[in-house]
């Protein structure tokens, strides 16, 4: 289905103020501002570095769609009811798993399963973290099927990144097409730095108010270097690297100008793996030796908590309905996609026979590598697939093929083409759960392609939810609309006549 | 503030600085090779022969003239050269881009990009060393104004601007020991205004002293004459202030002492030093305890950073 468009060429009820003002702005206009968007951001670096087949990297403009996709208020709504919902589970999920295990008593979701995930991490078993929050930052992509329906593909709950590009999406989109925005009331959603700073205060280990919070970078070469400093900037606190931080006495404290001060809360943007050579990889440069003993003692706090991987583990995936059935007696607002574990003889079985119909996922990677899509595969891939699935069953899994929706999409020729999207909305979970409106819409820029990821040549799209009530025919009232400017005590007339003063002695100096 | 980061602001104003007097040095004598000497009065020399001693970028296959200011300006293999400088000071604004504005940043990058790959169609003509150093001169004041405008006043600009200081009184006090002749030279005391225009201080030496442009009185101005910006005694003076209010102890700081008594030194000379005395030791043992202050800097407030073992 495409979104703006109904299957006989009109455009939909909500999209038709947004069709008009794309079409007084014409090719043109639109190539015009598309030129200045890239100026912009190669002037302001917000690149980003794309992997090749081969693994070379280039960095290019981060490619935004200057088409904005529309979301009506009644639809966020439940999509935002339901991730509240998944993620809350999620969260009871990871505590569930580093101490009491009842879902695993109960026979729900296999123990070998969870043992084996890659981000199950022993060393933080029966750690209490402040509040109770392990997933203080998720990104769950969300894909609709062909009747329209919004499914979870995926969730990501350890370091989700992209909300730095949702909110420079629509800085730009602001700057570039204001006059797209003129029929619309688009939720704002500039304040996500204020709400992620907020929940990373709640969650410090000291009761004052001026707990020290600062954001965690693997380091300029990161492909997501640009997001950390975005974020770090825009919150006010400190962006570091490993050689920054150190723990003494089960502290955590910062190299400063002043000698060492601690820090409260590690907003941290790199793996498990990494964090800490003491606890995991002994060969991390990148870590801080003692920093988990110091988690462990309470003394600092950790977001996303370590250990929380388990709950985005492309296997655990399917077993998510469940846990919110079993943690919150609810029914999921928000569905799966059909997804087969291999491990069973005879769903292997079924799956290996109907490989030409199914995507092919490796649960141990990220970023769309891996993917094999079937429909779209070559015979060679397909036979190449069934030797794999048969080796190793268990780091694979099969899911339906989601036809994704399209989104008009301006094409290098100045054109709109229909183009795949997904949407990758940011939660925060603090002493709630906060979810931006919109989120991240990644576009398949090629025809008939369905990898989204920036990684791999997908562009983005501005996401806009609308306010609710708001008839999108009817004009906005602006600010300026609603409040008049009234000085009646102000008087501007000694200032002319200081200037009249000046203009009558000029000529006679 | 992070000790990381305070070293690497500190290092971008120093980059800052260097690629900004390069290019007023580059288009003064790029200016003054046009012409010949003047034939009535001995007059001091600074040419690319000099300016390329003082930037400490003289190897074997030294060239000359116009090319000497064409490896001043784009050529980014050689480390004094204006694009490096720029480059760098990218470098370390892209690691510091928390720090400092989103404006700033973007303002030292499109400088870089602005540089990068011979700079703009036309630059390759004669005339490039002057187009491209007067680039560099329009868009350094743009970024200086842009920080002196979006940054908050606090240590990270304390860092910056001391770095952007030590690095313009080094350079006044590179050319000064480079240009100024010798004092049984028969120009000792020669027509100099090319150590004026060199750091853009030519208008502010007519207005604030009467006589002529010579190589004495000209030396004493980019000394001594505190009201003057780029002297080394205002840069001391500043430095003094900057320092003073990044430091959280300053009463017993090593570079806050150092440079105070460095202040008090330059002034002292100021008033005792008769007309028209030697100048050359002065800038050489100013130069020297300048660069001890630089050592007691990184120790006192870039040590943590040094210490990870990230610096080398």
């Amino acid at each position: 289905m495409d979104e703006l468009f109904e299957p006989d060429g009109t455009p939909r009820a909500v999209a038709r103020p947004l069709v008009d003002a794309l079409e007084r702005l014409g090719h043109d206009g639109l190539m015009d501002a598309g030129r200045r968007r890239d100026a912009i951001f190669v002037a302001q670096a917000i690149t980003f570095e794309t992997t090749g087949e081969g693994g070379a990297t280039h960095e290019r403009p981060f490619p935004l769609d200057l088409v904005p996709r529309i979301l009506a208020a009644s639809e966020w709504d439940s999509i935002k009811h339901g991730l509240a919902q998944r993620i809350r589970a999620l969260n009871h999920f990871v505590d569930d798993v580093y101490h009491g295990r009842e879902i695993v008593r109960q026979g729900l979701v296999p123990w070998r399963l969870v043992a084996s995930c890659p981000h199950f991490e022993r060393a933080v078993h029966d750690i209490h973290p402040p509040g109770g929050v392990y997933t203080h930052v998720a990104g769950c992509d969300l894909v609709r099927d062909r009747d329209g329906t919004w499914r979870v593909l995926e969730d990501n709950v350890r370091v989700p990144s992209g909300v730095s590009y949702v909110l420079e999406n629509r800085a730009a989109m602001a700057r570039l097409v204001p006059e797209l925005f003129a029929r619309y009331a688009v939720r704002p959603i500039e304040h996500y730095p204020q709400i992620l700073l907020r929940a990373l205060r709640a969650m410090a280990p000291s009761a004052a108010s001026d707990a020290t919070v600062v954001v965690w970078t693997p380091g300029p070469a990161n492909p997501a270097y640009f997001e950390h400093a975005f974020l770090a900037r825009q919150m006010g606190v400190e962006l570091v690297e490993a050689s920054d931080l150190v723990v003494r006495d089960d502290m955590l404290y910062l190299r400063t100008t002043r000698g060492l001060e601690r820090a409260h809360t590690v907003y941290r943007r790199l793996d498990d793996a990494f964090i800490d050579p003491l606890a995991f990889r002994p060969d991390s440069l990148l870590g801080v030796p003692g920093l988990i003993r110091a988690y462990r003692a309470g003394n600092v706090a950790i977001a996303n908590a370590p250990g929380t991987g388990v709950a985005d583990d492309k296997a655990i995936y399917r077993f998510v309905p469940e846990m919110i059935r079993f943690y919150l007696s609810e029914e999921p607002i928000l569905q799966n996609v059909e997804t087969y574990l291999l491990s069973d003889p005879e769903v292997l079985e079924h799956v290996l026979e109907h490989l030409d119909t199914l995507v092919i996922k490796p649960t141990g990677e990220s970023g769309g590598r891996g993917v094999m899509i079937g429909p779209d595969a070559e015979e060679s891939e397909i036979v190449r697939m069934r030797g794999v699935l048969t080796a190793e069953p268990d780091r694979w899994i099969a899911q339906d093929l989601v036809e994704l929706s399209t989104v008009p999409t301006l094409g290098s020729d100045g054109a709109l083409h229909p183009r795949h999207v997904d949407l990758r909305p940011f939660a925060v979970f603090g002493e709630r759960v906060d979810i931006i409106p919109g989120g991240l819409t990644r576009v398949a820029l090629e025809e008939g392609s369905l990898i989204v990821n920036s990684s791999r040549g997908g562009g983005s799209k501005d996401t806009w939810v609308l306010a609710d009530g708001v008839e999108p025919e009817a004009p906005v009232p602006t600010l300026a609309d609603t409040a008049a400017p009234e000085l009646p005590d102000l008087r501007f007339g000694q200032w002319n006549d200081q200037q009249q003063q000046q203009q009558q002695q000029g000529p006679s100096d | 503030m992070l000790a990381r980061i305070a070293r690497e602001l500190y290092w971008l104003g120093r980059n800052l600085a260097r690629a900004e007097f390069t290019a007023r040095a580059v288009e003064a004598v790029f200016q003054s090779e046009l012409h010949g000497a003047i034939d009535s009065v001995p007059s001091v020399s600074f040419g690319a022969g000099g300016l390329l001693t003082m930037l400490g970028a003289v190897d074997e296959n030294q060239p000359a003239g116009t090319e000497a200011l064409a490896h001043l300006t784009l050529d980014g293999d050689r480390p004094g050269s204006m694009l490096a400088s720029v480059e760098r000071a990218r470098d370390g604004a892209s690691t510091v881009r928390d720090v400092i504005s989103a404006e700033m940043w973007e303002a030292i990058n499109i400088t870089a990009l602005g540089l990068r790959g011979g700079g703009q169609p036309g630059w390759a003509a004669a005339a490039g060393p002057y187009l491209s150093s007067q680039y560099v001169k329009e868009r350094t004041s743009l970024i200086w104004g842009v920080a002196g405008r979006s940054m908050l006043r606090d240590e990270a600009k304390c860092f910056l601007d001391a770095g952007g200081l030590i690095e313009v009184s080094d350079m006044v006090l590179r050319m000064l020991r480079v240009a100024l002749p010798g004092a049984d030279s028969p120009r000792a005391d020669g027509y100099a205004p090319i150590l004026l225009k060199a750091v853009g201080g030519f208008h502010a030496y007519l207005r604030a002293v009467t006589a002529p442009p010579n190589a004495h009185p000209v030396a004493r101005f980019l000394l001594f004459e505190r009201a003057y910006p780029d002297s080394v005694a205002a840069c001391v003076d500043s430095l003094h202030a900057a320092f003073t209010a990044a430091d959280s102890g300053p009463r017993n700081s090593t570079p806050v002492l150092r440079v105070s008594r460095l202040a008090a030194d330059l002034d002292f000379q100021r008033r005792t030093l008769p007309d028209g005395a030697e100048l050359t030791g002065i800038c050489e043992r100013t130069q020297q305890e300048l660069a001890r202050i630089d050592q007691d800097v990184a120790e006192r407030y870039f040590a943590g950073a040094y210490a990870a073992g990230t610096w080398n």
